[in-house]
């Protein structure tokens, strides 16, 4: 099986880019942000110095953590599912259930360890940076060195290899088993985020304006509101699909896809979802309070600094990986609906109307995931701005929003788009033989 | 360019020649390794005429269909379909042509997994911009058995009534000539036979060409004349074929030509 695996590794390199992609830039994360802890715990490093360190690591750490495992995952359950034929063959052909999982799992993990291995040097780069940048700013002393040891490599290849593996368990699972159960499940965890979201953003008006945590309840609330959202993606893309009615061929077909693929297609969304909500709460609750301290004309605390690094850093990393996890799903949907598009093409579509199907599709998806990420970043931002600053909605907002919502539909439509033209290059025929 | 006398327009005149190819050549792969699907080969097929194409697996066929049809690009050689020539033509202008005056019914049954059997039969019209005749679409889906069926989805629908989706598909944007590889292939005698009426009607009751590509001796012997195709080059004709005359000649075919299988 590890020979199977290996050798499914080498001829099929393309498929594994994404997969290989997420490794390696969670790796690089987590290493360089672990290597951190290496330099706290380096002799001669004053406490303020240690602690500044300690923290980011900590914080960041425990973030990248977990966007490792749901970028593998994400990527992971993708490329499953696209191999689902091919491992229903295996499974026909006498390979046990077993034997399959260890075959995805080596995979996984052959994976994610070249990803690891890769991004030794950029996490040595990226350390480095990072300590310049607190030195920068007066948070950690200018004698401190950067070093890269034992933490970090350990972490870096530990975080890495079991979030593969438990991955590609998951992915496995999810593209083998019936979905009852966890829809279930689903539906209850969403709801208990909600809830605990509206209660951390409602909890804001419990604190006064110059607060050192204001922003954190706000800022918790928006992200896990948003989490909530995300996990009842399936449902709503369904509940807005059922209303919608667009003309024309294109629209027509794409509408239709779209209901029918709700369940592949949340995985999108999920990621379109979290990614409007994070990024536009924490940029905006952030520039309100830069501007608010630069009003009162006080001098930032390292505690208000470090805060505001931090905050740049998580939602620099969040976006980066929703991005890597948004294009690749897309991508790979896209690239997997050759021989849809195939059939399109032969009963009559022409290339353009199959464009229009695809950009049709892209901008529902964008519309419905601004929508309910921008509802999750209001729930938090509205609070904080009423107890900082006097506003309901802060001027800093429309700026922000604009930029998020054209990464978003940029990334969204921009590679759908892309990607078919690419997957149109084929002719119709073969398209549709090709995997048949 | 797609060069025509009768423009895009359907309502214009058939032309008296349904099918014409001229010295039609095309190959398969790469510099090092080529597969000549088709070699030099010339004919024509007259308006309202049901010819069968027959030929060992792996003879053209297939690719004959699918260059006359403009899905194929030929290497070398003209094709003219109801007098228009397709050759040098892009993809969009293909289809633009291909949507008012070919049907082609495919080996694989080529649904869309996320449209019901009705939306599957009435898309051309609806990519055409065309008048959508639902009663029309209604009665072909019943003529070949699926009136019960119409809102089913393809992968609730066994092999053979994907097939005849696929036909109904064809027969709805009434075009003038329609391409069927093996459209009985996967079909039980009697399914073959409602289906292969159906194609028969086409051409006595609506005027329409019909080429078939089939396997199936019986199958061929509904049509005015059999081409049969080895090694890519056209191997004779028939006319007013009999099951038995076909199997015959078939079985001489693979004399001439024995195919690896
Ligand atoms: N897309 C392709 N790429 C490479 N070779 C091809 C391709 N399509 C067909 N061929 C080759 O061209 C030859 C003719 O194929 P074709 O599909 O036309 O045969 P056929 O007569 O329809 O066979 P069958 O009865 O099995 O359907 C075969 O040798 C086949 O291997
Ligand atoms: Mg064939």
């Amino acid at each position: 099986m590890l020979v199977l695996a290996l050798r499914s590794v080498r001829q099929r390199p393309g498929r594994f880019l994404a997969t290989l992609l997420s490794a390696f830039l969670g790796a690089a994360i987590v290493m360089a942000f672990n290597s951190l802890h290496d330099t706290a715990g380096a002799p001669g490093v004053d406490a303020v110095s240690s602690e500044t360190l300690r923290t980011a690591a900590g914080v960041v750490g425990g973030y990248g953590t977990l966007l490792v495992f749901f970028a593998v995952a994400s990527t992971l359950t993708v490329n499953v599912r696209q191999r689902a034929a091919e491992l229903e063959l295996l499974r026909c052909s006498g390979a046990t259930p077993g034997q399959i999982r260890r075959m995805v799992v080596s995979e996984a993990l052959a994976v994610a360890l070249v990803g690891t291995a890769a991004a030794v040097l950029p996490a040595v780069l990226g350390g480095r940076l990072l300590v310049e940048l607190f030195q920068d700013t007066g948070q950690v002393a200018a004698s401190v060195d950067h070093s890269f040891g034992a933490v970090a490599l350990s972490s870096g290849v530990g975080v890495t290899l079991v979030a593969s593996a438990g991955a590609a368990l998951l992915a496995l699972r999810r593209v083998t088993r019936g979905r009852r159960r966890t829809v279930r499940r689903r539906s209850w965890l969403a709801w208990a985020a909600l809830a605990a979201g509206a209660v951390a953003a409602s909890s804001t008006f419990a604190f006064s304006a110059t607060d050192e945590m204001l922003m954190a309840f706000p800022a918790q609330g928006a992200i896990l509101l948003s989490v909530g959202f995300a996990l009842l993606a399936p449902r709503l893309l369904s509940g807005v699909l059922g209303r919608l009615a667009l003309g024309g061929a294109s629209g027509w077909l794409a509408v239709r896809n779209l209901r029918r693929r709700a369940g592949e297609l949340s995985g999108i969304l999920m990621a379109l979802i979290l990614f409007t909500a994070v990024s536009t709460a924490t940029l905006t609750m952030q520039a309100v309070e830069s501007d608010e301290v630069a009003a009162s004309g006080m001098v930032k605390s390292v505690d208000a600094k470090t805060l505001e690094t931090l905050n740049y850093t998580v939602v620099g990393i969040i976006v980066a990986f929703v991005c890597v996890m948004l294009v690749n799903s897309l991508y790979a949907a896209t690239t997997y609906r050759g021989r849809e598009f195939g059939q399109q093409r032969l009963a009559g579509a022409t290339p353009g109307q199959v464009l229009g199907v695809v950009g049709v599709e892209g901008l529902v998806l964008t519309v419905v995931g601004l929508l309910f990420g921008t509802l999750a970043a209001l729930a938090g931002i509205v609070p904080f701005t009423v107890v900082r600053g006097d506003a309901v909605l802060p001027e800093q907002l429309a700026g922000v929003w604009a930029a998020v919502a054209t990464v978003g539909a940029a990334a969204t439509v921009g590679t759908s788009l892309f990607t078919a033209r690419r997957v149109l290059r084929i002719p119709a025929v073969r398209a549709v033989g090709a995997s048949a | 360019m797609v060069r025509n006398r009768a423009r895009h327009d359907p309502r214009t005149e058939p032309a008296a020649e349904a099918l014409r190819l001229v010295k039609v050549t095309k190959s398969y792969g790469t510099a090092e390794s080529t597969v000549t699907a088709l070699d030099g080969v010339t004919l024509g097929l007259a308006r309202g005429t049901f010819t069968a194409v027959m030929g060992p697996s792996g003879s053209g066929k297939s690719t004959l269909l699918q260059c006359a049809a403009g899905l194929e690009r030929p290497d070398a050689g003209i094709v003219r379909v109801d007098g228009t020539e397709l050759t040098g033509a892009g993809e969009t202008e293909l289809t633009r042509f291909r949507r008012g005056r070919v049907g082609f019914v495919f080996q694989q049954y080529n649904l869309l997994e996320t449209l019901t059997v009705a939306q599957n039969t009435v898309l051309p019209l609806k990519l055409a911009g065309r008048r959508v005749d639902r009663r029309r679409a209604t009665e072909i889906l019943t003529a070949v058995g699926l009136g019960d069926r119409l809102g089913h989805l393809p992968d609730q629908l066994s092999g053979g009534q994907r097939q005849r989706v696929a036909i109904a598909r064809a027969l709805v944007a009434e075009p003038r000539v329609i391409f069927a590889d093996e459209p009985t292939g996967a079909l039980d005698t009697r399914s073959a036979r409602d289906v292969l009426a159906l194609l028969r009607e086409a051409v006595r009751v609506h005027g329409r060409t019909v080429v078939m590509v089939t396997h199936d001796p019986v199958a061929a012997s509904w049509a005015d004349s059999v081409l049969f195709l080895a090694d890519g080059r056209l191997a004779g004709r028939m006319d007013a074929p009999t099951a038995d005359a076909v199997a015959e000649r078939l079985a001489h075919l693979g004399d001439d030509a024995p195919v690896g299988v």
